[in-house]
Parts: C-alpha cells; sequence; structure tokens
C-alpha cells in the first residue's frame, strides 16, 4: 500500500512568479489511499489535505472526485463534491470519505478536481487536480480472511470433528474402569 | 433629485441592514447526524473521523457557515451538494485520538469569531453557546487478536493428550 500512500503533490495554479504585489492563494493538495490492506467489502479510506500556501485567501474551493465510479465502490461515509467557502492563507484543511470496493482486482486511483477562486474579486476561477495515489490492488475478501482472521469457526469444527474418535474410546474405557476397576491393596 | 433619491436609498439600506443581518443566526437548529470512525488497523494508517450532518433552521436559513471545534481543533464545515448538508473530518494518529466520546461542538460565523476571541484573550471558551453539538464515540481501534487462534488449538491439543497419557500411566503401575 506504500505505492498508494505515496503522495506527489502536485502544484495548481500555473504561478507565475511575477505577481507578488497582489495576494493570491495557491492551493496544493493532496490525495491519499490510508488502507493498509484494500479489501473488497471493507472501508476504504480517502483523505484529502488542501494548504493554502499563497499569500491571500482561497475562495470557494470546490472539490469533487469522480474517479470512484458507483459500480465499483461504495460511499459508506462522507461525500466526494464538498465545497469550503474560504480558506485563509497559511491554513490547511482536511476531508475524508470512507468507500468500500465492490469487485476486487486492480483499480487505477486518479486525481480529483479543484476549482477556487484565488482572489477577494471573485473574477478569476483556477482550476487543477489533487495527487492520484496510483494503481493500487484490491484484495478479494475470501482471500484475505484466509490469510488473516482468526479461523475461530475453523478450528471449532476440527474440533467437532475429532470428537467422536478421541469421545468414544475415552468412554467405553471410563465405563469398563468404573465397573472393573480393582480397589488397591492395603498393605498391612 | 438624484442625490435625494442616493440618500433615501441609503437611509433605507441602514434600516434594513440589522434586519438582514439578524437574520443570518439559525434559530432553532435540529440536527440529523451521522457518524463515523475509524474501528481497526487495516482500514487506516491513522484515525479518521467523519460526522456528516443535515442542519435544519426554524427560520428557514439555508448555506450557513458552520465551524466546528472537537478535539481541541477548529475547523471549517464543507457544504456538500446536498443543500442544508455538511460534514467534518477529523484525521491523526492512533495515539492522539484515544477511544472515548468526543463532543464537537457547531458555531457559526458570529459565534465562531467570540469564540476565537475568546480563546486569544485567555478567557473561559464555554461563554460562547455553540449553536448544537454531535457526539462523535470512537470505541477504539481493533488491532487483531492478541492470541493466534493455532496456539490455542495447540494448548487443547496438548490438554487432552496429557489427561489420556496421565489415565493410561495409571492403569499398569
Amino acid at each position: 500500500m506504500r505505492l498508494i500512500v505515496a503522495a506527489v503533490i502536485l502544484t495548481l495554479a500555473s504561478l507565475s512568479a511575477g505577481q507578488q504585489e497582489d495576494p493570491e492563494a495557491r492551493l496544493l493538495i493532496s490525495k491519499n489511499v490510508l488502507n493498509n490492506f484494500l479489501v473488497e467489502g471493507k472501508d476504504l479510506t480517502v483523505e484529502y489535505k488542501i494548504f493554502n500556501v499563497g499569500g491571500g485567501p482561497a475562495l470557494d474551493v470546490h472539490l469533487k472526485d469522480s474517479s470512484f465510479p458507483a459500480a465499483d465502490f461504495d460511499v459508506v461515509r462522507g461525500n466526494l463534491d464538498v465545497t469550503w467557502e474560504r480558506i485563509g492563507p497559511g491554513a490547511n484543511v482536511t476531508h475524508a470519505v470512507i468507500l468500500q470496493p465492490t469487485k476486487y482486482g486492480y483499480f487505477n486511483f486518479t486525481s480529483a478536481e479543484v476549482s477556487y477562486h484565488s482572489k477577494e474579486d471573485k473574477k478569476e476561477q483556477r482550476f487543477g487536480y489533487t495527487s492520484a495515489p496510483g494503481e493500487g490492488g484490491i484484495v478479494n475478501r475470501k482471500e484475505f480472511d484466509r490469510r488473516f482472521s482468526p479461523h475461530v469457526l475453523d478450528w471449532l469444527v476440527f474440533a467437532v470433528m475429532t470428537l467422536p474418535s478421541l469421545g468414544i474410546p475415552c468412554l467405553l474405557w471410563y465405563s469398563s474402569s468404573r465397573r472393573f476397576a480393582v480397589p488397591p491393596k492395603k498393605h498391612n | 433629485m438624484a442625490a435625494t433619491t442616493h440618500k433615501m436609498f441609503l437611509v433605507a439600506c441602514l434600516v434594513f441592514l440589522p434586519i438582514f443581518a439578524s437574520a443570518d443566526t439559525c434559530l432553532g437548529p435540529s440536527v440529523s447526524a451521522e457518524t463515523y470512525t475509524t474501528s481497526e488497523v487495516t482500514v487506516s494508517t491513522e484515525t479518521v473521523f467523519i460526522a456528516q450532518f443535515t442542519l435544519t433552521c426554524k427560520n428557514g436559513l439555508q448555506n450557513v457557515n458552520l465551524y466546528a471545534e472537537v478535539a481541541g481543533r477548529m475547523i471549517p464545515a464543507v457544504k456538500t451538494s446536498k443543500p442544508n448538508e455538511y460534514q467534518i473530518s477529523i484525521t491523526d494518529e492512533y495515539k492522539a485520538l484515544r477511544s472515548g466520546t468526543y463532543e464537537a461542538k457547531f458555531y457559526d460565523e458570529e459565534s465562531f469569531s467570540a469564540l476565537k476571541k475568546a480563546k486569544r484573550n485567555n478567557e473561559d471558551s464555554n461563554s460562547v453557546t455553540p449553536l448544537f453539538s454531535i457526539n462523535i464515540s470512537h470505541s477504539g481501534l481493533w488491532q487483531g487478536s492478541y492470541i493466534q487462534s493455532e496456539f490455542v488449538a495447540a494448548c487443547v491439543a496438548i490438554l487432552v493428550w496429557w489427561l489420556a497419557f496421565s489415565a493410561k500411566s495409571k492403569l499398569s503401575p
């Protein structure tokens, strides 16, 4: 999963170095999948982090992630289409969404789209993308359980299956030993 | 003539401004919330809290800017694509967010700036009453069982063998 967690933060906004006089927002946005294992039917945690490294506030920051098709993922909690009214200069915000993969196999986690106004006058809208976590393998639920589940039920079944071969001789011995047991001789 | 209309407009603005301003407060907020906390280590390398809620104000106010204070953090609530639905998310290390119930207090623009001011001046932040609050109960992380089931099974097998062996050794002295 390190491959997925490895975040390459992309610089949004084609930054022009000359515009220093007017404070302008610059957003850096990362998208990470926080899971240790990606498992079919288990929670998948996606985290977005937005940093405003510019001198001014970012307004109407709109984050939309359409990289999770409804056929492959269920949204458990959280939203993939959200808006922050304002992210101040030097501030950072976090957003998280919990999904559940409905299929197993390899999935390419691509980037989400971001749009915002970098100046107070809201004249110009900027567009950008988050970092992309990359390709990750979603493990089959059965395969995962075979490897990592405690197998309690399997062991109980094993115990029940071994019970006749152990229990029947034990009962036979117990009943005969009760009938024919010779009390220990007393030495006087 | 134009000057008087301007003045009239200005006066009208001054008269109506407080009315519009007072309408910014959400009266009688009712909230239906759903929360999520990370329950297993395999699911996330960090503990994640999510609270998602729909806010309804008695005065029909919509699109309120909300801020939350939870676990000592002050964060803005995001607006979702659905009307009047908001979300807050917190992520931190496992150790930083231990199991327990966390109260997320929500403030509007006005009360949030009052809260920030109170914090800045080291005043009691409880004096600022939140608009509403949501409890996030985190039941802790499941890190896998401490004892492997194979170990337990081996112990039981040894115990059964020992019982049988001791019974047999008693038979033939």
